[in-house]
């Protein structure tokens, strides 16, 4: 599962500066949460493009995760970003004040989307393309809200595990507080991906790359020491998750149908 | 003979943009007194052209594109690669080889990859033949990337008496763990060592480089002398020009040395065939 950090660098900024130009923007934009993710993703944005060219948006929810604000501004100002911190407690809870919810998932998807909305408006207000932030675990575990922190127009991390995504980190000298911070989706206080999981990343990791790279089955899997509900629950989560990495379903009624049959790539003609 | 390699990015689905990036090309071998010059496979159209195979394919017969390019041919020899339409509605991932003002050979891809990341057989028909023919430098011999992964094709060319093989290529490079650049570069270049030591030929491998869709082309275009050795290679990745000036007496000396050529036993290998196909079938 290792990685050749400097060859991955290499890929994942060359990749941002072409698409950028294949669709004649300058200019990249993403959310900057004081986590690791985007912080990987800002610190790529920075060596690919001008740090001038690279908006961060931070955006939280009142006065909640400040120690992470600060660490994303800090960030900001390190990778010498453009940056602003729009506070989204006034749209949130002008929609729950009318809609009022105990869930804390529908609280904290209702934010993700709030700060996907202010990404997309952005996105055209500076003419930039939104870089996602997503890695390979969140992705095939559906561990991220639909239309929320999964929206973007280019994901430069989506091939990459957590513990990939750590090994890159490293190599591009992330700063140690953010290094050592446990994974949160950042949904409520006290959130962490692995006591939420139930597993630990690194195990899910393994487990993942045993399934999807490998392709191995579940059966050789769990004789190779892996605990079997361990196993059964990440093939679970993929399978309820496939929703997440597709666009909507279409029924067919005519002879070519987008989504079935109307094949074209996403580089046409750049 | 003096060869050069346009390891290039082609625009994906833009015959006009790619037809200037050939003749930008064409101008820097030109100077460098190149006498042939490779593009990568699907080097006029790019790559991942699914629907759109029909709406870039050419009929070099009578199409202004391949007239300028003949035109070209007639001071640099070349070798492109571009979608064929052959019959009415029949379209081909095609090589052609181009000289003195002519078409001297097209290539139909014949080994259509689909798997995984590849769907070509969904949008090409299949090519029917590997030919060597005759060029003004030696008997060549062509092939399009995964063509050359199946060594049965490489025989073919060898036992037609190829002394130069000539693959295009447009292969996304996948694996990161080892070195400076992907995996799969390290499994053309065994292919490249082995079929050019054991064929005692030229062997010269023009891959793409760029990203479509997030595939990203490894580059990494090489060629191999008849004795195995890795004698030039272009840049992983990134876009890059290639030139070297190979001696063709070569292969005659190396066969001297290592008379593969002379002991081959096609006549064997084909009776041999023959029978294994009869048994399938039965």
């Amino acid at each position: 599962m290792k990685i050749n950090e400097s060859f991955v660098e290499k890929i994942l900024t060359e990749f941002i500066k072409d698409e950028l130009y294949k669709f004649n923007y300058k200019k990249g934009i993403l959310g900057l949460s004081g986590g690791l993710d985007s912080t990987v993703c800002a610190f790529l944005a920075a060596k690919a493009l001008k740090p001038t060219n690279v908006t961060a948006l931070i955006l939280p929810y009142g006065k909640s995760f400040s120690k992470d604000v600060e660490d994303a501004q800090e960030i900001a100002q390190l990778l010498r970003l453009k940056s602003k911190t729009i506070d989204i407690s006034p749209m949130v809870d002008a929609y729950f004040s009318k809609y009022p919810t105990q869930s804390r998932i529908e609280k904290g998807n209702k934010m993700a989307r709030e700060r996907m909305s202010i990404l997309y408006d952005f996105s055209s207000r500076e003419k930039a393309l939104i870089l996602g932030t997503s890695n390979k675990t969140e992705l095939l575990l559906g561990y991220g809200t639909i239309h929320g922190d999964m929206a973007c127009a280019i994901n430069p991390l989506g091939d990459m595990y957590k513990t990939q995504i750590k090994q890159i980190a490293q190599h591009l000298g992330v700063p140690d507080k953010i290094m050592k911070k446990k994974p949160s989706a950042g949904l409520w206080t006290g959130q962490t991906d692995e006591k939420e999981l139930g597993l630990t990343y690194d195990e899910i990791d393994k487990i993942l790359f045993q399934l999807v790279d490998k392709r191995m089955p579940k059966k050789v899997i769990t004789a190779s020491g892996f605990k079997k509900e361990a196993v059964e629950k990440i093939i679970r989560l993929i399978k309820n998750s496939e929703f997440k990495r597709k666009l909507p379903p279409i029924p067919k009624i005519s002879s070519r149908t987008v989504g079935h049959d109307f094949l074209y790539p996403y580089d046409w003609d750049r | 003979m003096k060869v050069a390699l346009a390891q290039i990015s082609p625009y994906l689905g833009n015959l006009r943009k790619n037809l200037d990036l050939h003749f930008q090309s064409i101008e820097k071998a030109k100077k460098k007194k190149a006498e042939l010059l490779i593009f990568p496979e699907l080097s006029l159209t790019g790559y991942t052209l699914m629907d759109m195979v029909d709406e870039v394919s050419l009929e070099p017969g009578k199409n202004p594109i391949f007239k300028e390019l003949k035109a070209a041919s007639r001071e640099i020899s070349l070798v492109v690669g571009f979608v064929e339409e052959m019959e009415k509605g029949l379209f081909y991932n095609s090589a052609a080889f181009l000289s003195k003002g002519k078409i001297l050979h097209i290539h139909r891809k014949v080994f259509l990859p689909t798997f995984g990341m590849f769907d070509e057989a969904r949008f090409y028909a299949q090519g029917k033949n590997f030919h060597t023919f005759p060029t003004p430098f030696g008997k060549a011999g062509m092939m399009i990337c995964r063509d050359f992964l199946s060594y049965g094709a490489s025989y073919l060319l060898f036992a037609g008496g190829a002394e130069i093989i000539i693959v295009i290529s447009a292969a996304p490079g996948r694996g990161t763990a080892l070195e400076e650049s992907y995996e799969t570069s390290r499994m053309w270049e065994i292919m490249g060592e082995t079929i050019s030591r054991f064929s005692t030929v030229f062997l010269i491998y023009c891959n793409r480089v760029g990203f479509e869709d997030g595939k990203h082309f490894a580059g990494g275009s090489f060629i191999f002398n008849p004795a195995g050795e890795m004698i030039a290679r272009a840049a992983y990745v990134d876009k890059d020009f290639l030139f070297y000036e190979i001696n063709l007496d070569e292969v005659r000396e190396i066969r001297r040395k290592w008379p593969y050529k002379r002991d081959d036993k096609p006549e064997i290998i084909l009776e041999a065939l023959k029978r294994i196909v009869r048994e399938y079938e039965d």
